[in-house]
């Protein structure tokens, strides 16, 4: 186990700086400098030099460094937790990230709390009721879930709390844009600025768990020990809630980090739509700006959660399952 | 789900069963032919299919309604968006000051009304399912070539190569997809359709390309390949005459997916102005003011196009599942 674990973050480490190394590549090769971005056309050639060299970008001359060495000199910095500076305002990009983060984590943790609390139920009662109203409902609804990217479900449903309820009392007054004025002071406030945003980004997960969830506890209930367990003369529930219900829920933990990468994407675009303050957000405008070192650092920022959560998922499902063993 | 009637299914139907039947004095020829199950030549070796299997694939489509509802309304939007624009030609970006914001379903000269700039909204929508179903299908053949090419080789050889693909999918897993396409579509320069699919195709292709690994991984262990081989057969033969054709029930099932994954990502690029331009439409593009619309009390501007990319890939999901179920009667 302890050698496994070893191996597994040596090649999580080793997979972060592959992905650095290609994505830092891809950026420097891009077209246009970083000072074009805004910047004044009168501005005299040794300032532009000068701030270059501050970007370690080029040398004091204003010849610049080859990529190879940009990238020796970014991965140093990286190593000591600095990410660079932004090219747009020349804030530490870890700044920004540190700002934006808490309400990304916010929104993203809780569509994934809000998509387990259903989706696994949902999953559940449709496959111990296999072919029922319910299970058709549900296998209906998640088929229609994952056809709708989180931003068109976004704009639904600013079209229905926004234009079409705006005159009856069933809006329930759910804010459409921004975050909260009295921050976590005003928990109440906050949760109403979440519903939105939650929703449509909780909905595709919802569906996505429920279908596994359901197969999973499918494939469990056709095995021959819970026919054992009914043999005895065990209640169906007993049955189905605690011998196949331990054993069906234990490969959710693996798409629970599989889900992240895929929240994050959506987040990327349903930030933007409600205007939330989150790392989604600062992605999106880092992109219209092409301010790629936090381009860059938002990719990092969220390879390295991935390789955490699989990490996490995998030691979890070893502790959860006595028979994994590494 | 549609109750499908039972059908009848010989042995030949299912794939990897004929090739039990060599024998050591088969000879290549014979080998070919049984290699496709329901040739005339499979007879001699007494299994008697009625029909093909490809045959009976269709029959088992054919007979789930929902998929079959799915694929017609699918006809419709691809023969529309096919058609239509031929005839209408330049209709979809001609502007008409005087009539902006026509709501819909007033006139039949503009059945789905007029846009701000007054271009007639129907004649867009299908522009932009032009756009979204080329994406689509485009994007999915370089899957197919990409993932479908480096997923055999590594299946069927392993080593550096079969290393090489795993860790690349591990980047691309663990990466936001969204803003990996974003980042190398803007690093390209100009934003233009043909680099969109590219990209699509180049960062996305792993998913069929593990599916193919685990494929032959796990057919290249048969005996029926042994057999092929103790014949003589060449490795590339083996691949493309052998392993691939039963290899490819999966893969089928997971490009259809693929088809309607790819736009709704191009829906987002489009979204976000990265992907086809104005004044071309896409269904992304579309949406791109949505705001000011609902503000404006123009919803149907929103609602046609988001409904018209949730209905498609809502279908193609569909269908996706219908082939499924008819390529493999044991998943049901």
């Amino acid at each position: 186990m302890t050698f496994y674990l070893i191996r597994r973050v040596a090649i999580g480490i080793l997979l972060l700086f592959l992905m650095s190394a290609m994505f830092f590549t891809l950026t420097r090769v891009t077209p246009g400098r970083p000072i074009s971005v805004g910047e004044n056309p009168k501005i005299h050639q040794s300032v532009i030099n000068l701030r270059l060299h501050r970007l370690g970008l080029t040398d004091e001359q204003g010849n610049s460094y080859p990529i190879p060495q940009q990238y020796v000199l970014y991965l140093g910095a990286l190593l000591h937790g600095d990410l660079g500076d932004s090219y747009v305002n020349h804030e530490k990009v870890t700044t920004l990230l540190l700002q934006r983060l808490p309400n990304s984590i916010l929104l993203l943790g809780a569509a994934l709390l809000v998509a387990l609390a259903i989706g696994i139920p949902l999953g559940i009662f449709a496959a111990t009721r296999q072919y029922s109203k319910l299970d058709i409902t549900t296998s209906l609804v998640s088929y229609v879930g994952v056809s709708i990217p989180s931003f068109v479900l976004g704009i639904y449903l600013l079209l229905i709390f926004g234009v079409i309820l705006r005159q009856s009392p069933l809006h329930w007054g759910f804010p459409l844009f921004g975050m909260h004025t009295g921050g976590v002071d005003d928990p109440i406030d906050l949760l109403y600025h979440m519903v939105l945003p939650v929703t449509s980004l909780a909905i595709l997960q919802i569906a996505i768990f429920s279908r596994f969830m359901r197969a999973s506890m499918l494939e469990v209930l056709h095995q021959d020990y819970i026919r054992t367990a009914r043999a005895k003369g065990l209640s169906l529930e007993k049955v189905n809630y605690k011998h196949a219900l331990r054993n069906a829920i234990l490969p959710i933990i693996t798409l629970v980090a599989i889900a992240i990468p895929q929240i994050v994407n959506g987040a990327i675009i349903t930030e933007g739509i409600f205007s939330w303050p989150g790392t989604g957000q600062l992605a999106f405008q880092a992109v219209v700006d092409r301010d790629y070192p936090v381009i860059l650092g938002v990719v990092m920022l969220v390879a390295a959660g991935t390789v955490l959560f699989n990490l996490i998922a995998d030691v979890t499902y070893a502790v959860a399952d006595p028979r994994i063993r590494y | 789900m549609a109750q499908v009637p039972p059908l009848p299914i010989g042995p030949a139907g299912v794939p990897g069963a004929v090739p039990d039947q060599l024998s050591v004095e088969t000879t290549v020829q014979q080998e070919r032919d049984l290699a496709q199950p329901g040739s005339a030549k499979a007879d001699e070796f007494g299994a008697a299919p009625e029909l093909g299997f490809w045959r009976l694939a269709v029959i088992r489509f054919l007979h789930h309604r929902v998929a079959t509802g799915a694929l017609i309304i699918l006809a419709i939007i691809v023969l529309s968006a096919i058609v239509v624009p031929i005839i209408t030609g330049d209709l979809y970006r001609i502007q008409d000051y005087r009539h902006p914001f026509k709501p819909p379903f007033q006139s039949f000269q503009h059945l789905f009304g007029t846009d701000d700039l007054g271009r007639d909204e129907l004649a867009r929508l299908l522009r932009g399912a032009r756009v979204s179903i080329m994406v689509g299908v485009l994007a999915v053949v370089g899957y197919l070539l990409i993932g479908g090419t480096l997923g055999a080789l590594a299946g069927y050889y392993g080593g550096w190569l079969d290393n090489a693909l795993m860790r690349f999918t591990d980047i691309i897993i663990s990466a936001p997809f969204l803003l990996v396409v974003i980042a190398i579509t803007a690093a390209t320069g100009g934003v233009r359709l043909t680099t969109v699919i590219i990209v699509i195709a180049a960062t996305g292709w792993y998913e069929i390309g593990r599916l193919m690994r685990a494929q032959f991984l796990v057919l290249r262990e048969q005996e029926f390949v042994q057999a092929a081989r103790a014949l003589g057969a060449s490795n590339a033969r083996i691949i493309v005459r052998h392993i691939l054709p039963n290899a490819l029930a999966p893969i089928i099932v997971s490009a259809t997916l693929g088809v309607s994954g790819i736009i709704l990502l191009e829906a987002a690029l489009g979204f976000l102005g990265y992907s086809i331009p104005p004044p071309e439409p896409s269904w992304g593009n579309m949406l791109q003011n949505f705001e000011q619309y609902l503000l404006d009390d123009q919803a149907y501007l929103v609602v046609f196009p988001a409904t018209a990319l949730v209905i498609t890939a809502l279908c193609i999901n569909l269908i996706g599942d219908g082939i499924r179920d008819a390529l493999d009667p044991r998943q049901r």
